[in-house]
């Protein structure tokens, strides 16, 4: 008769509590720590996290103290007033509307829609290229044509269309038609890496230990895609915020009466504004451009931990 | 009754091709193979790469499907589509592989790779299962400090005792042995097969043990098979095989351990070449037409050999 592994070895549970100890003191530095000890060293990064996550906060909570129907009202007394004065500290457009208001506003609206495009889109991206790399065989050809068919279409037009025949369009409904059009990068990206991942012998001893499939795609073999995906992330986030404004630069994008950082680029389209009337639209460019810049530094910071940790 | 028996066991991949995506042409990775294995026993499956002794090994574990064959284990079939979904198989037959870095998964502490055949056969309280981990390590010659360490911070040899430890957790009744030592020198690999023959004697386990190394062979097993292009050429005890060797493939494998008699060297070498002239001049006879070994003919009655049939 077989012996049962308590019987062969000195250990007991007397043991348990001591040998615990010991190994804790042994015990390798967790991810969070990592991460947090890569911010701490890289100064850029840290300042980066701090200015994004500070000016979220507080563009989404100084938004909820704005009327917005009454700040978009048009007032023909301040037509573009100069910045600087006691009543716009950023000046006016040409309906008398304050753009520091605007822009408060606005950033909220274009950084919720990037935050909802990003969290849908990767997300399904993510899971569409893991199941379609991890199975193979049929499962990948229908999923993979399925993707082809997505990529054919011309992306811009039709969400152009979509947007001017739906009945109820507000920022939701924005954001997931966008997300509809914007996860087939992410899942090309991330099959190409569980098609080699899956490959590996961790995961045929996984199979072997009786692990079902499900749990290997995402216990598995996501925690080593992990740098993948989070560089994908922050940088598809950085993409998305460009999505709304674009859109809403070229008027297909929130409602008349909502500002976004696209209308407020879009007062760029008209010479006069550009030469003369700067205040309108080179806030929003500004803010465009550090924000994205930040949020690649983070990117970055976030791939150097992750590579440390997967060395 | 033995403990697994497999009965004319085929894995043939198909080669596609031409216009349509046909299927051309099959390699026949595995072609009709029969052995059985008894409790207790380690049988040892021999062969040059490509001659699909690992697959044959993948195929009992449910990592590759065979096309044709039966497996049985303790007399009774094992259902090959639901080879996977079959608990007490899974529990019993548990596999080593060679590359031990490669089959720990980077990601995972050393605690969660031993604990999860633990996880998904057994139902263990938290406490339960970090002893029977701890007891485990210690089975294998490790210290507890290792229970919050990853795979990297292991040397190849603590690896290979950690994939070990992982096969055993469960006390499975046979193990396969997939070159285990292959990867690892000459010191570490002693130090493995003393380990793996401890287990044996404590935990009554049958290994299949794959290798090409004849010597590992010797050392390990009692029963050996000899494997050729998908097919065994011969079958016998380890006295048979080493020194009664009656196919011209196990005279040229035996012939191929390296000498370190410098003195004769001139000797072996003479040998060695005479032994590749009969092997080129005699393929005929111990080969039919498409270069496949002909059926195993019962020589003594331990000892099988694929001779041409005698009618």
């Amino acid at each position: 008769m077989a012996a049962k592994i308590p019987e062969v070895t000195q250990i007991s549970e007397s043991d348990l509590v001591r040998l615990t100890q010991e190994a804790r003191q042994e015990a390798t530095p967790t991810f969070g720590k990592i991460i947090w000890r890569e911010f701490k060293n890289n100064r850029l990064a840290l300042t980066s996290l701090v200015l994004v996550i500070t000016f979220i906060l507080f563009v989404i909570i100084a938004a909820l103290f704005i009327n917005t129907p009454k700040m978009m009202t048009t007032n023909i007394m301040d037509y573009y007033s100069k910045p600087f004065n006691k009543n716009f500290i950023l000046g006016a457009d040409s309906g008398g509307r304050s753009i520091a208001k605007q822009l408060i506003v606005g950033s909220r609206n274009s950084i919720c829609i990037a935050i909802g495009l990003t969290v849908i889109s990767s997300t399904w991206g993510i899971c569409w290229g893991m199941i379609s790399g991890y199975f193979g065989g049929k499962v990948d050809l229908v999923m993979q044509r399925v993707y082809d068919f997505m990529m054919i279409l011309p992306m811009l037009m039709t969400i152009i269309v979509i947007v001017t025949i739906i009945p109820t369009y507000n920022s939701v409904t924005l954001t997931l038609i966008l997300s509809v059009f914007y996860w087939m990068g992410t899942s090309r990206l991330i099959r190409s890496r569980v098609l080699a991942e899956s490959q590996k012998d961790y995961v045929a001893a996984s199979k072997t230990s009786g692990t079902s499939n499900w749990k290997i795609i995402f216990r598995e073999i996501m925690p080593n895609i992990s740098s993948l995906i989070i560089v994908d992330t922050t940088l598809s986030f950085a993409e998305n915020i460009g999505v709304e404004t674009g859109l809403s630069y070229l008027g297909f994008g929130l409602p008349l009466g909502t500002p976004s950082l696209g209308t407020l680029i879009a007062n760029a389209n008209d010479p006069e504004n550009i030469t003369t009337y700067w205040w309108t639209w080179l806030p929003a460019a500004l803010e465009i451009i550090i924000l994205c810049l930040a949020i690649s530094y983070i990117g970055q910071a976030f791939r150097h931990a992750t590579n440390a940790s997967q060395q | 009754m033995s403990l697994l028996e497999v009965r004319n066991l085929k894995v043939h991949y198909p080669i596609r091709g031409g216009f349509w995506n046909r299927i051309v042409d099959v390699v026949k990775a595995v072609d009709g193979i029969n052995f059985s294995i008894e409790q207790g026993q380690t049988y040892g499956l021999v062969g040059e790469s490509g001659s699909g002794k690992s697959t044959t090994g993948k195929t009992i574990v449910g990592l590759e499907r065979p096309t044709s064959g039966q497996i049985f284990y303790q007399g009774q079939e094992v259902q090959q589509n639901k080879l996977r979904n079959s608990v007490d198989y899974q529990r019993n037959v548990q596999m080593i592989f060679q590359d031990s870095l490669s089959s720990l998964n980077p990601q995972k502490r050393i605690l969660d790779i031993i604990a999860e055949p633990l996880r998904n056969f057994q139902n263990l309280t938290a406490d339960q299962e970090k002893l029977r981990v701890l007891q485990l390590l210690d089975i294998v010659g490790l210290s507890a400090d290792s229970l919050y360490k990853y795979p990297r911070q292991f040397s190849g040899g603590q690896r290979q005792r950690i994939g070990i430890a992982r096969a055993v957790a469960t006390n499975p009744k046979l193990i396969i042995a997939d070159e285990p030592v292959s990867a690892l020198d000459l010191s570490v690999q002693a130090q493995i097969l003393n380990f793996m023959k401890k287990i044996q004697r404590e935990l009554n386990i049958s290994y299949l043990f794959i290798s090409h190394d004849l010597g590992v062979v010797r050392h390990m097993c009692q029963q050996i098979a000899i494997m050729h292009r998908g097919r065994l050429v011969e079958v016998g005890t380890r006295d048979d095989i080493y020194n009664h060797p009656q196919h011209i493939y196990t005279k040229r494998l035996l012939a191929a351990i390296p000498e370190t008699n410098v003195n004769s060297r001139q000797e072996h070498r003479q040998k060695r070449l005479e032994v590749e002239r009969i092997y080129n001049e005699q393929q005929a006879k111990y080969y039919d037409s498409n270069g496949a070994a002909f059926a195993l003919q019962p020589v003594s009655m331990t000892h099988f050999v694929a001779l041409a049939p005698t009618d």
